[in-house]
């Protein structure tokens, strides 16, 4: 029975209309084992949380949604205010609770909370800091949902994921963090809008890192199939290094941009994570360029062997479906790119090392 | 051509893709004048307005989408922040200016611009400073559209309504408030949650003023079609008038415990929003609770001196805006209070100067 609110004035001690308003089918079947119920839940109810949860609610994307966090009052407000779209949405059951017990049985977790820096705060500081509420929120999610998939938001993502992939105990297909896909998408539309083509029509990546030293793969961007670089030599024009640094700066700005004009990012990042979970829960087998664990892939050293080699986890393009990550594509890479996502992994395992994740 | 942002780093200057990128297809006609181009404009980035818009967008309602505010930055941000999900959505014009040039020709014009209560401020006061702020609002809005609908969601929206149709000069069929659309949401869900029915199988209706003198109509109240009022009646299950009075102070509360638990409501009236803009844009003919003019039905009828009057009624809504309205079942108490929310209304519009 999907009794959500408690209201005293429709019920016992109000007005019950339940007595005898439908007349049971008898001996009816419960339903099938194999009936699809989908359940997602969102940790945490900022701006992107919200964002996520309402574009996840608008897409039909799931049966069930549960939202937690530690404030009380903003989380059932925000809860009512999803519920009261009732009659223009598909039944959606709708769930709150600071106590986790109500995210049990979840197909996908979206993990977006996450301490904001303070100023002047190290960046090593504030991971300490979230390491220390990822202790507090994955444990119990991974114990009461323990064939999900964690779908990581909060920043710096990469490490976050590494944190949520330690403190899990999951397989790694199953810890994915949002990681460079919306970068990619602000990347796709900046070239897109260029070429005032749909952005849908343009396939470039940026991976590695999710942040200022992310990697922009040029050598595989492509419109309609048309290879970007070569389509460049061939019509001889001249394409300076700078220039492309310059757009992959303008790629890492705009996230900067949007905070310093509204003071936060929500839509797109809303729109980016339901762009996931749908790949995710409807095995789509979609490419995207996620944080995924990289050992082993594109020159990474795989981890283990006795050595200083630590896992790690960053972006690459990744096939997603209902296992979650599947596999990773062997896009072509420069030796420069590749290099530099090696770099990348190289500063996130240095970042790591200084990690206390004793539970 | 498109050109949302200016980038520099692509573009003159900078890397310029577009030279025979693709060859373009000669003599190609342009497209014909009745080929489907839907603009929406939504006036006020705020938390309402940003839902609208953001849920307008993600239902694909709209191939161009325009935002106008008075504070640049913000709007700006709000619209950078819709554009970067352009991977993700079909390929939809978003524009945004402090200038009213960018809602030139629009489908459907969106106002959720208004002035929040001061505390201790009288409704009048507060009622008179939105006057203000549509005086700068509604006159460009329906210069630069003037075939375009407009809909009202700014508080207290039956009167700015009216307002809006006073200082537009269009036709009343083409300006509504989006009234009790969200009111009778809540209301519906209520009921359906209690007996464990899907919301849209639940049809209730609350008219009048959008505020704590709207009116239930219990008396036409059906669940898959059966009456839920006469049905309690067959069954004998008593049903008090006091309980029924609970039940609709609770959905009028509703909407201040959100504001109190989160600051503000936003999800619940973007959706409400959304879902009347489809039904005007797709032609629907669907029956909405919303603020429309309403002499002439109920019994309303004008007042002293020419008495206008704006408030939620079950009205049939289509590309022409407000088509009809039902005529809806009322018991002669729910009429008496729908007359006595029309000279409330009357009286407060009658104290403004437009």
């Amino acid at each position: 029975m999907h009794k959500v609110t408690s209201t005293s004035s429709l019920g016992p001690g109000g007005l019950d209309l339940t007595q005898s308003f439908f007349k049971p089918i008898q001996n009816t079947a419960p339903p099938s084992p194999t009936k699809r119920h989908t359940k997602i839940s969102v940790i945490g109810v900022g701006n992107v949380g919200m964002a996520i949860a309402q574009t996840i609610l608008t897409q039909d994307l799931a049966d069930e949604l549960a939202l937690v966090d530690a404030v009380k009052d903003k989380l059932r407000g925000e809860m009512l205010d999803l519920q009261h779209a009732a009659a223009f949405l598909p039944r959606t059951q709708i769930l709150s609770s600071t106590d986790y017990s109500v995210t049990a049985g979840s197909d996908l977790c979206i993990v977006t909370a996450g301490a904001r820096q303070n100023p002047g705060e190290s960046r090593l500081n504030l991971l300490q800091r979230n390491v220390g509420l990822f202790k507090k929120i994955i444990p119990p999610l991974a114990q009461l949902s323990p064939d999900a998939i964690l779908l990581i938001v909060s920043n710096p993502v990469d490490v976050l994921t590494y944190v949520a992939w330690k403190l899990s105990g999951f397989p790694s297909n199953r810890v994915i963090g949002s990681g460079t896909n919306l970068d990619s998408s602000r990347f796709r539309f900046l070239i897109a809008d260029h070429l005032d083509v749909n952005a849908q029509d343009v396939q470039a990546y940026i991976v590695g890192e999710h942040g200022d030293s992310s990697v922009a793969l040029w050598s595989s961007i492509s419109v309609g199939g048309v290879p970007i670089l070569s389509f460049l030599e061939k019509q001889q024009i001249s394409c300076e290094k700078e220039t492309l640094e310059r757009i992959h700066k303008e790629v890492v700005g705009s996230a900067y941009e949007v905070i310093s004009l509204k003071g936060y990012t929500s839509w797109a990042i809303g729109y980016s994570v339901a762009n996931l979970a749908f790949s995710i829960l409807r095995n789509q087998r979609k490419i995207h360029p996620v944080t995924v664990m990289a050992n082993g892939f594109h020159g990474i050293e795989a981890a283990g062997g006795g050595g200083e080699v630590g896992e790690v986890f960053l972006s690459l393009p990744a096939l997603l479906g209902r296992g979650g990550a599947l596999a990773v594509t062997n896009v072509h890479m420069t030796e420069e790119e590749a290099q530099r996502l090696r770099d990348s992994a190289k500063t996130l395992l240095e970042l790591q090392r200084q990690l206390d994740l004793e539970v």
